[in-house]
């Protein structure tokens, strides 16, 4: 990229890139029919192209010398790419690009705990709004069962451990500003112009933040995703995750409405604080999309440590009563006296006033960027990645796609995010980890598949006398011996996970699994010792009965 | 033949169909000697096709599997106790009643002082007056090792296999005789003998040395120590460590080298050392005990260096010993080597044809998870017609000191030795997350060894909270000669320690082929 001169603009002075943002936005205004017609041309080439890849490298090749824009040659930008949103897709994207040699700038709003449409910070959900606050109340709430266990283990105290909400918070707090001061600097030391302000497009090329105009030769939208919540009467008496990570003071009875991992994290966060926990779900089952296994078994898990599930209930309104407690009204009752109603009910991507529309960038029904498979969205100097494209939305994946955007644009080498075997984790309490297809999944894609599960009480809880308990299950397809899923709830499993994601993504077998020495004592070590099928599907069950011998089960 | 077509599907190169066959043909031939031996012997009568003397993770294993491939079998075992002798032991083994299990229970109550530390900054206030009762925590433990037992009683029986109490001794080739605990004798024809009688503490020999306990007595104490002396520099030494000054005691830990647990990655060693330290273990490496002597208010316990500390226990963690002095081994024919194990072939047999040994009494990798493998391998190869060696490549450890430490495949050090090209090595050294809050100054260290030229990851080690747990997936991983490619190809889980293992982006250094390792934390 550095050997292409025309894409790095010299240091301008004031006055000279003032004029020539002047001159590259009448420059934009004329040729903007017939650039969009020829970028149309291009997009219907690609569909032609029978091999995607080579045709892409091509029209990369072009991005990459001249913007996608065969008569914009002699344009001059302020900045190679300028990023809306840093957060963690954004960041990475801008690091990227810069070590690259693209010469790069950022916006982000300003810090707050709470975001909104005119707070935000750099760091993002994930390190402000999200995994990291997250994670520490989850440490915070998990001590209350930590000293449950130890009763069992001969440990016994005076008087029963009290917790002080407003200590965590504050050193939470503490450990929030302390990372984004770090974020501030891995953009400083990569070179990346950071700018405080709401970032909006104003044409393809150009970036208005609160009146001033920045012009890029690529645009990257990475403005993330904010809750979610329904129209219903008393809303406004609810908070979001956002909220609930900040609490002035700890909830003494919380109704949570959601059945989703947020849900289910705060429900535990919560209820290890001692707080009254309800959570409310419009379905049968909590975490949908998960594992069929997993949803019953964390469910149980969590009710044995105190969590009330309302299931099927939908909620209808929130009453304030005289006394300020809340009501909250579903389809089936009333439930009464809640200092708190969290709501955790979805995240929509934080695309609306950003201008996408009037440039050309199409969008989904809920708001989230289209993109194709290298995130370009459907105006060719834009691009979009993370939560903003409502694809897989975890941190890991937008860094993903953040560092295949910066290798495809900057670095000359189209890539694009593999999304297969992505693993993934519930911080709730038990957590869960898992990677590859649901059995439900594995049944569909691959028809034949044998199920091995393990349902456990670790070795812990026989000294707690705790009621905890650990599932596993391995999903393997029976043709090729391919593991295709893994999933787990019980102590440690996000830790557990990831070594066995490499395994999984590495396309490895059952035999594979099997060959590995357990670490002992381990409750991971179960994986490598699962020697016979709790189940076998086959799409020909007599073919199940004649080779195995074993009771087939239905799918139901 | 039916066993060639298994082995022959899938495998297309004719070298290693070829190398494959000759296997199976020696295999054929070994198991078509035993069926000869076999023939002549058929007029006799055995009263099992299988006795195994021990009852621990690799005996149990055997008679289990050998008897699910339809064989009568037999296994004897001493009566239970907590402390090993030559007259006392139990079923279930070291593993489950002085080994594994009770260690990592202990380890798990003494994890809970770290937490009351680290609570506090999430915002905990407990009063200063925790109280630990060791009784309790002995009561339990003493518990749940008699429960698993028991569990281990009930596999036997269910599988179908004959138990009997006592103390088991080779007559001759094809003849057990079992030594109840009331002196009375009987004796137990099988055309198979399994040996698998495990290995007890060893005590190092200096004056005084009837004063130290080993790790049987340590995990079954009246009484928990406030000072204590360790001496030895292997995992059971720093386990020990771990476990009583979690539990409060003051912990001198003594060793010949300069690092704690020789034969593991020398920066994890220091890693390891470190971390010790920084929960309160006094370290004394490089010093040797000369002398124990009874004092007025403990054991007086002298070092090489001239120096005397009193303690109320002193721990010798200086290595285990086979269990085969009073098998009677020698008088069949069955060759033990220099420290007492039994000198078996890769298939786990001795130099007697019908008699095999597994597990720690072979001292080849004493693991409760190898034993296992061998018991199989074992069940299989002489009962299920399936020759089968074990395979002691990529074998994952831990080691449960408070961080824990644990490791799959080579060592910086070894992957130099056996290196033909480069060795890229990449580590990480983080604060993990609960410590910035916790505020406890103890860094996550991990570290990946790879081959520059095949890119396969050789070794992976990990210090730090989970680490066994996380190695498990890693050790699938490298059976398989996973790349780094690979490896970075795994998106993480956002936010784990374990996530660190497939973000190592950069180099940490690059060394040489025979070229000496560097470590420098």
């Amino acid at each position: 990229m550095a050997s292409v001169p025309s894409i790095i603009a010299p240091p301008l002075n004031l006055a000279s890139a003032a004029g020539l943002r002047t001159f590259s936005r009448t420059l934009l205004v004329v040729p903007r029919k017939p650039l969009s017609t020829s970028s149309r041309a291009l997009r219907s080439l690609r569909t032609l192209c029978p091999s995607n890849f080579p045709c892409r490298r091509l029209l990369t090749a072009r991005a990459c010398t001249d913007g996608g824009n065969g008569s914009a040659d002699t344009r001059q930008f302020d900045f190679d790419l300028f990023t809306i949103g840093a957060g963690s897709g954004g960041v990475r994207a801008s690091r990227f690009a810069a070590t690259y040699g693209a010469k790069v700038a950022i916006c982000e709003l300003p810090f707050s705990t709470i975001s909104s449409e005119r707070a935000g910070g750099v760091g993002g959900t994930c390190v402000l709004r999200g995994c990291v606050p997250k994670k520490l109340l989850v440490y915070s709430s998990k001590y209350s069962h930590e000293f449950e266990e130890s009763r069992g283990f001969g440990w016994t105290y005076e008087a029963d451990p009290k917790h002080d909400w407003s200590t965590l918070i504050a050193n939470k707090n503490a450990e929030l500003q302390r990372l984004t001061g770090i974020y501030k600097n891995i953009l400083q030391n990569a070179g990346v112009t950071l700018i405080e302000g709401r970032g909006k497009i104003v044409d393809p090329h150009t970036v208005d933040i609160d009146g001033k105009y920045y012009t890029a030769r690529h645009i990257l939208i990475s403005v993330g995703g904010r809750p979610n919540l329904p129209d219903i009467p008393g809303i406004e008496y609810a908070i979001d995750s956002d909220a609930a990570l900040d609490l002035p003071s700890i909830p003494e009875k919380i109704a949570i409405v959601g059945g989703g991992y947020i849900a289910l994290e705060f429900a535990g966060i919560f209820n290890g604080l001692k707080s009254d926990v309800h959570v409310f779900i419009r379905q049968k089952k909590v975490l949908r999309g998960f594992d069929e296994e997993i949803r019953n078994f964390v469910s149980e898990q969590m009710s044995l440590r105190g969590i009330e599930f309302h299931t099927e209930e939908t909620p209808q309104a929130i009453v304030k009563s005289s006394d300020g407690s809340l009501s909250l009204r579903t389809n089936e009752g009333t439930v009464d006296g809640f200092s708190h109603i969290m709501f955790a009910t979805g995240r929509k991507p934080n695309t609306q006033n950003l201008g996408l529309e009037d440039v050309g960038v199409e969008l989904a029904k809920n708001g989230a960027v289209l993109v194709d498979e290298y995130s370009r969205t459907s105006v060719d100097s834009v691009w979009a990645v993370g939560d903003a494209t409502d694809r897989v939305n975890l941190t890991p994946v937008a860094l993903m796609e953040g560092g295949a955007f910066a290798k495809t644009v900057f670095g000359n080498e189209p890539t694009k995010p593999d999304y297969r075997a992505v693993p993934s984790a519930v911080f709730s309490q038990p957590p869960i980890g898992q990677v590859g297809l649901t059995e439900e999944q594995a049944i569909q894609e691959c028809g034949d598949v044998d199920i091995f599960t393990a349902n456990f009480r670790p070795l812990k809880a026989t000294l707690s006398g705790l009621p905890d308990r650990v599932f596993m299950k391995l999903i393997v397809c029976a043709n090729t011996n391919k593991v295709l899923g893994v999933h787990l709830c019980g102590e440690d499993s996000p830790e557990i996970i990831q070594g066995i994601a490499i395994a999984v993504k590495a396309g490895l077998t059952k035999a594979d699994f099997d060959a590995t020495v357990g670490i002992h004592p381990t409750s991971a070590e179960e994986l490598v010792t699962m020697r016979s099928p709790t189940r076998k599907f086959r799409k020909d069950p007599s073919i199940a009965m004649d080779n195995s011998g074993i009771e087939f089960k239905s799918q139901s | 033949m039916d066993s060639t077509d298994r082995f022959g599907i899938g495998i297309r190169a004719s070298r290693a169909i070829l190398f494959l066959w000759r296997g199976i043909v020696m295999a054929r031939k070994m198991l078509v000697d035993g069926e000869l031996g076999q023939t002549i012997d058929e007029e006799k009568q055995y009263d099992f096709d299988l006795f195994v003397i021990g009852a621990g993770s690799g005996g149990v294993r055997a008679s289990r599997t050998s008897a699910a491939f339809g064989a009568k079998v037999a296994i004897c075992e001493l009566p239970f106790h907590p402390i090993s002798s030559e007259v006392i032991g139990g079923i279930g083994g070291t593993c489950v009643i002085r080994g594994c299990v009770p260690k990592k229970i202990l380890v798990y109550g003494a994890q809970f002082r770290g937490e009351f530390e680290d609570c506090r900054n999430f915002g905990w206030e407990l009063s200063d007056q925790i109280d630990f009762n060791w009784k309790k925590l002995l009561h339990n433990k003493t518990q749940e090792i008699t429960r698993l037992n028991g569990i281990y009683k009930r596999l036997l029986s269910n599988a179908g296999v004959t138990m009997f109490e006592g103390e088991g001794k080779l007559i001759d080739a094809h003849l057990v005789e079992v030594t109840q605990s009331d002196g009375t004798t009987k004796q137990y024809s099988a055309k198979h003998i399994l040996i698998a009688t495990g290995s007890r503490a060893q005590r190092v020999n200096i004056p005084g040395k009837e004063l130290a306990i080993t790790s049987d007595e340590a995990l079954s104490l009246d009484e928990l120590p406030k000072r204590v002396v360790i001496l030895g520099g292997g995992y059971i030494a720093v386990e020990f460590a771990s476990i009583w000054r979690g539990l409060g005691a003051e912990v001198d830990l003594f060793y010949r080298k300069e690092l704690p647990l020789r034969g593991f990655d020398d920066e994890m060693r220091a890693v390891v050392a470190k971390n010790l330290e920084g929960r309160g273990i006094r370290l004394h490496p490089g010093t040797n005990l000369s002398e124990l002597r009874n004092g007025e208010n403990g054991v007086r316990v002298l070092t090489d260096h001239g120096d005397e500390i009193t303690a109320d226990v002193v721990l010798f963690a200086t290595g285990r010993l086979p269990n085969t002095k009073r098998l009677n081994l020698q008088a069949v024919g069955v060759e033990v080597d220099k420290t007492g194990a039994i000198k078996v072939d890769e298939y786990s047999r001795t130099t007697v044809p019908n008699i095999w040994a597994v597990g720690d009494v072979t001292n080849r990798m004493n693991l409760t998870p190898v034993a296992l493998m061998e018991g199989t391998c074992f069940s299989k190869t002489v009962f299920g017609g399936q020759p089968t060696k074990p395979d002691y490549i990529d074998i994952p450890c831990a080691v449960f000191c408070i961080p824990p430490l644990s490791v799959v495949g080579l060592n910086e050090q070894q992957a130099l030795e056996q290196a033909k090209s480069d060795i890229l090595v990449y580590t990480s050294s983080f604060n993990p997350m609960k410590n910035t809050i916790s505020g406890r100054q103890e860094k996550t260290v991990m570290k990946l060894v790879v081959d520059s030229e095949t890119d396969k990851v050789l070794g992976a080690s990990m210090c730090g909270p989970d680490a066994p747990e996380i190695m498990q997936g890693l050790a699938v991983a490298l059976k398989c000669g996973a790349t780094k490619a690979q490896f970075d190809g795994t998106v993480g889980i956002h936010p784990s320690a374990a996530e660190e293992f497939v973000t190592m982006r950069s180099i940490t250094r690059r060394v040489a082929a025979g070229a000496k390792p560097k470590a420098n934390i």
